[in-house]
């Protein structure tokens, strides 16, 4: 080793001088191999293909954005495609103070938190029960997480009406649960004898609490397939520390999969924040108590009253911008929120390591 | 142990060479045991006389799942069949699972099940305020009498099969994609995931109605509510033309025909493949690197890799979602068989008759259920799993 020359040592450093090849011979073995070539080609082809896929994505939001500040002339002007001449901002001013955008924010946030907070946690109970526990009728409770994923909700529409706003379901069952509502209106007086649970947000409380929300059926099977992947060690452990089930459950899984549960919770919120079915189904849309987002999503009085000289195309053309502009601010608060926590989403799911 | 009063008279009767419970209670807890009443009830095996004796004098401490084996009367051990007191360890864990799964068992049995019974006893409804006859003109008239049911599944089933093949093959795709390091794999999966919070409830609701308006009238401004590219980005006679007319048939379907409509739906496609993505990207992820290292020792290039590795590690997870994205397509409120279910109304649609409706999405929902069940039999053959130990 007569070339390595040492220029400088220190206690855990060494720097050396050897002799190697000349810069332009290194450069040239680097880039012109057939190697270099071949990744450039595939990171120019993946790059391409991620930001076309990516301008499908974003174009109809886009699109939707930029046609939400035109104003009538220009949806009358022909050469309009995308880009307003007279940019507005009435249809958001409208929305924003006919539609009552802000109480629907408001009401929608509490409702959706507190779901979505109910939901998360239920369904980990669930999860982690049918994940960590051997017991007869495991199987047979999974089969109905799946049943539950795979009927879809608008099939139950009608018994949901039935069991929850007319109560005739009652009538004909023996149903435990009817007595509990029954004591329920005993004692807080929630709903006028035999109307059932109109403009209530109980029937939407209780079938999260039972899990058997707004796709619930997937929040447990993504969250079972998690536990299972949490070593057995670690309840061992803790039980032989003299931990409870439901202790090591909250002190020691919930931690650990704080990911996973933020993923579900999400989901959970963000499906309740958009929901139209249970909000449509269980409160009246004229109700001023709760303005729910999908309330919001309608022609307000001032812009109907200035359409009606125009033409029927044109009407309906604002219309659907109108629309537009109500969904772009339904999702505003949930694109805010999805910026600061989609790491998390997809930290969630990784971490999940979910095997069929 | 019921009292302290019997436990006294327990530990006079052991002998010397026993370590007494009390000595035993000491070893294996500093603290002294309080005792708890029984719970559960105690599962009385057949004794006989003389062990019942010693079985008496049995006491569980510690561990409800530890009982001890054996005493001793006088000088001589005698063995003692075991005798539980409560419920062993798996019995326990088997309680707390049912603990755990308690919501979801009381929702099944107490709102599901009971309105999934409703909902199929509509269907048998005879007519209009006849409710309790048992008859099957609500199936009759969805299969035979009305022609939208049968046209429109079978509609949609010839989308769906088209579709949830590239959705699957899609969302693999690009999961492997964005699990590569690579700049702004932050931002890209951030818009790969949009779909799945945006594309929901009433924003989906609001865009299918209005892209339908549009593709109606088609007058004024042309797309305004996004989903514009389901309106059709290309036509079947571009695609001959680039086929040089070739206008291949499988059956009855031509070629050209096929591509259309998948390149027309590529944004349904995108955008439906989100959780699936999700899906495949925590699949990629638990496949141990050392495998893909000790590949490039050997030698293989990434392409050989992929299919040799990526592709039966992840099968499992191919399966998960085939399943999740026939459930998904099936039940999406925006595809063709539901919309024409929810054409026929329900209960709160005064003006037709709720047997109908409830027939028909049974009808339905069995037939995905059949779809399921054939595409998991299919999967099942080519899913390979990683033996674990």
């Amino acid at each position: 080793m007569d070339t390595v020359k040492v220029k400088r040592e220190s206690k855990n450093k060494i720097k050396v001088d050897f002799e190697r090849a000349p810069l332009k011979e290194r450069l040239k073995q680097k880039f012109l191999s057939m190697h270099f070539l071949k990744k450039v080609a595939y990171v120019i082809f993946r790059t391409v293909l991620l930001i076309g896929i990516t301008f499908i994505i974003l174009y109809p939001y886009i699109k939707k954005i930029l046609s939400s500040i035109m104003s009538i002339s220009d949806i009358k002007d022909a050469t309009v495609v995308l880009i307003s001449k007279n940019p507005t901002f009435d249809q958001y001013w409208y929305i924003l103070t006919q539609n009552g955008y802000l109480k629907a924010v408001f009401t929608t946030f509490m409702v959706s938190f507190s779901v979505a907070l109910i939901q998360t946690l239920v369904c980990a109970l669930v999860a982690y029960g049918l994940a960590k526990f051997k017991f007869k009728g495991n199987g047979i409770i999974f089969i109905f997480v799946i049943v539950t994923l795979m009927v879809p909700q608008e099939a139950l529409k009608d018994s949901m009406n039935d069991f929850f706003r007319q109560f005739t379901m009652f009538e004909k069952t023996l149903n435990p649960l009817s007595f509990v509502f029954a004591k329920l209106q005993e004692w807080f007086g929630i709903f006028e004898n035999g109307a059932g649970f109109t403009n209530s947000l109980i029937p939407l409380f209780t079938l999260s609490i039972f899990g058997l929300g707004f796709k619930n059926g997937l929040f447990i099977f993504m969250l079972r397939q998690f536990f299972k992947g949490v070593p057995d060690e670690l309840e061992e452990s803790a039980f032989v520390d003299g931990s409870s089930t439901l202790r090591t459950f909250f002190s020691i899984i919930i931690p650990i999969s704080i990911p996973m549960l933020v993923t579900v919770f999400i989901f959970a919120f963000s499906w309740q924040w958009t929901d139209d079915f249970y909000t449509s189904l269980f409160i009246e849309a004229e109700n001023p108590a709760f303005t729910f987002m999908s309330h919001i999503v309608r022609t307000p009085e001032a812009i109907s009253d200035m359409l009606r000289g125009e033409l029927e195309t044109i009407r309906n053309s604002y219309t659907a911008i109108i629309a537009g502009t109500a969904t772009i601010l339904i999702a505003l608060p949930l694109i805010i929120a999805y910026v600061f926590l989609q790491r998390k989403i997809v930290e969630g799911v990784e971490r999940s390591g979910i095997v069929g | 142990m019921k009292n302290p009063t019997e436990k006294q008279t327990q530990i006079s009767l052991k002998s010397s060479e026993v370590v007494s419970e009390e000595q035993k209670v000491y070893l294996l807890k500093p603290t002294v045991v309080k005792p708890k009443p029984a719970k559960e009830a105690v599962v009385e095996q057949p004794i006989k006389e003389e062990e019942k004796v010693n079985a008496d004098s049995t006491v569980k401490t510690f561990g409800e799942g530890i009982s001890s084996s054996a005493t001793t009367v006088g000088d001589n051990y005698v063995p003692l069949r075991r005798k539980r007191k409560g419920l062993s360890l798996q019995g326990k864990k088997a309680l707390s699972g049912w603990l755990f799964c308690l919501p979801f068992i009381i929702g099944i049995i107490f709102i599901y099940l009971p309105m999934i019974i409703k909902s199929v006893e509509v269907s048998f409804y005879g007519s209009m305020g006849n409710y309790d006859y048992f008859s099957f003109d609500a199936y009759r008239y969805v299969f035979f009498q009305d022609g939208m049911f049968t046209q429109t599944i079978l509609d949609a089933m010839g989308d769906l099969v088209l579709q949830i093949p590239a959705i699957v093959i899609f969302s693999l795709f690009m999961a492997v994609i964005l699990n590569q390091k690579m700049t702004g794999r932050t931002f890209f999966r951030a818009v790969f995931f949009l779909p799945v919070i945006l594309s929901t409830g009433i924003i989906d609701f609001v865009d299918a109605r209005y892209a339908m308006a549009e593709m109606t009238e088609s007058g004024g401004i042309d797309d305004n509510t996004g989903a514009s590219a389901d309106g059709g980005m290309i036509s079947a006679l571009d695609v001959e033309a680039l086929l040089a007319n070739v206008n291949l048939k499988i059956g009855e379907f031509s070629l050209s025909e096929m591509v259309t409509s998948l390149i027309n739906s590529i944004f349904k496609i995108v955008s439906r493949s989100g959780v699936q993505m999700l899906i495949f990207l925590s699949g990629l992820q638990s496949i141990s690197p050392s495998i893909y290292e000790s590949c490039q020792m050997e030698g293989a290039t990434a392409w050989e890799t992929f299919w040799k590795i990526t592709l039966p590690m992840i099968s499992p997870m191919i399966l998960v979602n085939a399943v999740y994205t026939v459930v998904d397509m099936f039940t999406a409120a925006d595809n063709r068989v539901m919309m024409g279910l929810l054409g026929y109304g329900g209960q709160l649609n005064p003006d037709k008759f709720p047997g109908n409706f409830s027939a028909a999405i049974w009808l339905y929902i069995l037939m995905v259920m059949v779809v399921i069940i054939v595409v998991a039999l299919l999967m099942k053959t080519v899913v390979f799993y990683q033996r674990r130990d």
